[in-house]
């Protein structure tokens, strides 16, 4: 509702051109920004699946909805056709009328790159495009890296959406209203705050009941439920000092309704407290995720993530190559999430811009 | 993973005697064991059991020696050949882990079955018979010097070794046996297993001497001797305060022992390590199959909680000896191409063993619907590619199971395979079961539009990577798995109560002469009321009514595939009464083929050998160790030369090499 506006605010244009002027900031934006697309296409670019089939003069793009078995391309099986396979096939055909198209990467992360062969890390072999080599069970590493980043990036966007929007309407009613109302949240937040987080995850994750199981939703409402708290300070004093401005008073005057003051003139005046944040919000949920699978307390297997991989590859050093994938991924996204985060500070800086100068 | 039936008969206490422990009491007047040296007692532990002996005077029978039966065989098993090398070297210190600090040094109670056990009881203390570990229903003499059995064949006869000693310097004495058994049948004991173990199978205890009793037991068995014979008498004067709250006294007492080793006070270095050090003039260490064990003078227990590190110390020198029975280490970690090992410092065994080992597989609860379904349950069968696990997850080191007894020889049922993974199979199977239609993600689903879909419940991180396979394979027979990893204890929890719908498990199994049924398949473990007699809930199947409609799951047993099958059952009974070896093996492979037929137990993998490395200064006897070692060091049959120890650390300096190579030893191979 505000975003319009807040784009047509010249204040606001000044700051993003200020965001871009940081020139290592914005280039580090520009590549993240690139990743988050790619990554959303994640399944035209790593997939077991095929991009383009051409079989007996139909046309096939295999890649979302429903699976293909064998028996539909001529093969004597019921489940999920092999593309690779079915490349290999058509290509030995003496009639080249039937091709497959396959992605880039034509694994998808879970499944057994090597059929036929032992389980056990291979190194990056170009000539089999496992570009960064397998895991312990024969899966590509690459594969895994990418759905794991896009499962990362959509448990930090869900996090961060969660953990604001409960943060940022909790400090804002506390800081409008002062008095009883805040000190008694404040407690609360206090001891709240104090349970200690990690154990929570290990005796939760135990005990979640069967049929629910351990999956994403899970996770992230347990973790959203201990991290709100950080943000309600930093929007408690934020509206503390606001609410003493003359606007705030007009719009009291003009018979505005507390939500109405809140999220419509508050808030945006508070906005750049919350936009640097985020990008070091982004990159401590990530670091989170990342953490409780490498105690194994995350996501269940086989779900591509991070913290696995780096599990494995400590247990597996004489493979560097699955560490070093899983940490150069990590220390790369989140070097460039701090970098975003420290232009964002500086561009956003109310020193520099402020109505008050 | 949790042992279903704990190592039986061998419990013992391996505490040690605080110095000056108790203050004297006035000897037990009740047993007729005089002239026993008199132990000191707190009265507490003394009076209750003179009460305990007057009210059970059918169970604690006194008799003069007068009375003992004539013309029993008594025998002490000399004449089957000792397995350990009686040359071995006496000294030195071994170098060895345990993945967590004691939590305890009591063998019984909470937290007991830690892993320090083995070496305060299983491995170390001697019972009154040992079945001997390289043929089958053989025994030798551990704490008697001879033993026979009665002509009824329910009762033992033993007389104890007049050299045996607690490492305090007292004699074992028949005191000691009378406070053993009411120690195991106490309420204070806080342990429900061992208490309905001695109620069911130990009926009567006649004590004749200082040094002669009996023990009698429900039925006759081929194997009385071994599998009533082998358990272990704790130090009466060692517990003269037991009683109520004995758990707390006693978590860190020092109690006497009969074994080789002991564990000091002053050798228990908290969190870090304990190291148990030889006792000195040890009573046993002569005896016949005794003689070449228990070598080393002291036995330093490292306390390395992730294997990984343990592996690495290992390779370092930190520790003599290493297990390697996973591929990652055998192929990965300690190759025939690590310095060490192709220069020869390190060498690398191979043993196979002939055990049963834990018998991994996938459990089905048929109480889940459509699991009750044995259609659905045999395609789960052809679509589960424990082949591939062991050829390719494993590297061909294990193997599938056949059959529920692999590992108990000729025991085994002789015709029966498993199910091959096989998809056309296994959609043949759901087909019947009535998945017929596959939807947009490859799944089956029955008219009802219900999907093929089972969450496969495990526990401990050991599996995380091998589910992921099977979930992969299953899908080509359009079954999908869930999997569910959950922490050791919560996991257990779990299937122990029933509530998952396949479990990947194992039970450790004992070793012995023939494999048990009752406790993983009679229908009393499944349901409370599956059977009804005279109107009353029986927990007998012979003569009772079936009920058609069991609803009162039983929980904390080991039925994890809640089956309840009357015919079954029926069987199961009478193989537990079965007197006879040719008995019991018909009856065995009845029960087999049923097992079979429901399908309720997807057989898994066996390692069919151990394999580990040990610095060239650790000498093992020529055929290396034993054929029922489930552990190498379980037998202590290894000894440490002191120069090669010296040799190899100046050879590790100078880059001096030795011949090398595997040593494989595969007489025991084969079940």
């Amino acid at each position: 509702m505000n975003l319009p506006r807040l784009r047509l605010d010249p204040l606001t244009r000044k700051k993003l051109q200020r965001f871009r002027s940081i020139r290592r900031g914005y280039v580090s934006f520009l590549i993240l920004a690139t990743a988050v697309v790619l990554s959303l296409a994640a399944e035209l670019l790593v997939n077991s699946r095929a991009l383009v089939v051409r079989h007996e003069g139909q046309w096939h793009f295999p890649t979302y909805g429903r699976i293909h078995t064998g028996k539909e391309f001529g093969l004597d099986y019921a489940y999920e056709v092999n593309y690779r396979e079915l490349q290999r096939k058509f290509a030995a055909e003496p009639v080249g009328k039937n091709w497959v198209l396959l992605p880039p990467v034509p694994y998808n992360p879970l499944e057994n790159c090597h059929p036929g062969e032992t389980f056990r890390p291979r190194p990056p072999d170009w000539a089999r495009q496992n570009f960064l080599g397998t895991d312990q069970i024969n899966r590509d590493i690459l594969a895994r890296l990418v759905y794991g980043f896009r499962n990362a990036l959509a448990f930090a966007a869900a996090f961060l959406l969660l953990t604001y929007a409960v943060g940022i309407s909790l400090g804002c009613l506390m800081g409008y209203f002062g008095g009883w109302f805040d000190l008694l949240v404040q407690r609360l937040i206090e001891i709240w705050s104090n349970i200690p987080f990690l154990f929570v995850v290990i005796i939760v994750a135990s005990i979640v009941p069967a049929g629910i199981g351990m999956n994403l939703g899970v996770l992230l409402a347990i973790v959203v439920l201990f991290s709100w708290t950080g943000m309600t300070y930093y929007m408690r004093s934020a509206t503390y000092r606001e609410k003493a401005r003359d606007y705030v008073h007009a719009a009291q005057v003009l018979g505005a309704s507390t939500p109405r003051i809140l999220f419509r003139h508050i808030l945006p005046n508070v906005l750049s407290t919350i936009v640097t944040f985020i990008p070091f919000t982004i990159a401590s949920s990530i670091s989170a995720l990342t953490a409780l699978d490498f105690l194994g307390f995350g996501l269940p297997p086989p779900t591509p993530s991070w913290g696995e991989l780096l599990r494995q590859g400590t247990s597996n050093l004489q493979s560097p190559w699955i560490v070093a994938s899983a940490f150069s991924a990590l220390v790369l996204v989140l070097v460039l999430v701090t970098f975003i985060g420290e232009a964002i500070r500086e561009a956003f800086d109310p020193k520099k811009f402020t109505l008050y100068q | 993973m949790r042992p279903p039936f704990r190592s039986l008969p061998l419990l013992a206490a391996a505490l040690l005697l605080t110095a000056g422990c108790g203050p004297s009491a006035p000897k037990d007047g009740a047993a007729p064991a005089t002239g026993t040296a008199a132990a000191p007692a707190a009265p507490e532990m003394e009076a209750d059991l003179k009460r305990t002996l007057a009210a059970e005077p059918d169970f604690y029978v006194f008799k003069p020696l007068a009375e003992l039966p004539a013309g029993l065989a008594w025998q002490d098993g000399a004449a089957l050949p000792e397995f350990a090398d009686p040359n071995a070297r006496k000294g030195g210190t071994f170098s060895y882990y345990i993945p967590d600090f004691p939590r305890t040094l009591r063998t019984i109670g909470p937290d007991a079955t830690g892993g320090i056990r083995p070496y305060l009881l299983d491995y170390v203390e001697p019972p009154f018979i040992a079945p001997h570990p390289n043929v089958a229903g053989g025994a030798y003499a551990g704490l008697v010097a001879s033993w026979a059995v009665g002509p009824d064949g329910k009762t033992i006869y033993y007389r104890i070794d007049p050299r045996a000693r607690w490492s305090d310097g007292r004699p074992l004495t028949t005191d000691d046996v009378i406070f053993t058994l009411y120690f195991m049948r106490s309420p204070h004991l806080n342990e429900p297993w061992y208490n309905d173990y001695y109620k069911k199978y130990y009926r009567q205890l006649i004590v004749y001497d200082r040094l002669t009793f009996a023990t009698v037991h429900p039925e006759r068995k081929p194997d009385l001797a071994v599998r009533f014979g082998n358990w272990v008498p704790y130090p009466r004067h060692a517990y003269a305060d037991f009683g109520p709250g004995w758990i707390e006294r006693f978590q860190w007492r020092e109690t006497p022992k009969l074994g080789a080793y002991e564990l000091k006070a002053k050798d228990i270095d908290k969190g870090r390590a304990v190291t148990l050090s030889r006792v000195k003039d040890w009573w046993a260490a002569d005896k016949r199959f005794f003689r070449g064990r228990y070598n080393p003078d002291r036995y330093r227990l490292e306390v390395i909680r992730d294997p990984d590190k343990a592996v690495e110390a290992f390779a370092r020198g930190d520790l003599d000896l290493m297990p390697l029975n996973l591929p990652k280490y055998w192929y990965e970690t300690l190759p025939e191409t690590h310095p060490e090992v192709a220069a020869g410092r390190i060498l690398r065994y191979k043993f196979f063993n002939r055990t049963p080992r834990p018998d991994w597989g996938l459990w089905i609860n048929r109480a889940k619907a459509p699991l009750d379904n044995r259609d659905v349950r045999v395609g789960l069968q052809h679509a589960s590619n424990i082949a591939l696990v062991c050829a390719q997850f494993f590297r061909g080191d294990a193997e599938q199971m056949q059959t529920r007894s692999d590992g108990y020889g000729w025991r085994m049922h002789p015709t029966i395979t498993a199910r091959p993974f096989d998809p056309v199979a296994a959609r043949a199977a759901f087909a019947r079961a009535g998945y017929t239609t596959q939807g947009e993600d490859g799944v089956l689903r029955n008219a009802a539009g219900q999907r093929l879909s089972f969450t496969i419940t495990a526990y401990g991180q050991a599996q995380r990577d091998l589910l992921p396979v099977l979930k992969q394979e299953a899908l080509k027979a359009g079954l999908e798995f869930k999997l569910e990893i959950l922490d050791t204890t919560t996991g257990w929890k779990k299937i122990q109560e029933k509530n998952h719908e396949i479990a990947l498990a194992a039970l450790s199994r004992s070793v012995e002469l023939y494999p048990r049924y009752w406790e993983m398949y009679h229908g009393t473990n499944a349901y409370a009321d599956a059977y009804t007699k005279d109107g009353q809930p029986s927990k007998v199947a012979t003569g009772a009514t079936p009920n058609p409609q069991p609803r009162e799951v039983v929980v904390q047993t080991n039925n994890m595939t809640m089956t309840f099958l009357p015919e079954l059952d029926r069987l199961i009974e009478a193989y537990d009464r079965a007197e006879t070896l040719d008995e019991i093996k018909r009856l065995a492979a009845e029960i087999e083929q049923l097992i079979h037929d429901d399908a309720a137990w997807v057989n898994g993998w066996q390692r069919p050998f151990l394999r580990g490395a040990a610095w060239r200064h650790v000498r093992w006897p020529a055929g290396f160790n034993v054929a029922q070692a489930r552990d190498l060091e379980e037998f202590f049959v290894h000894w440490i030369e002191p120069e090669l120890q010296k040799e190899t650390a100046e050879a590790r300096r100078s880059g001096r090499t030795f011949p090398g190579g595997l040593r494989t030893f595969d007489q025991f191979k084969g079940n």
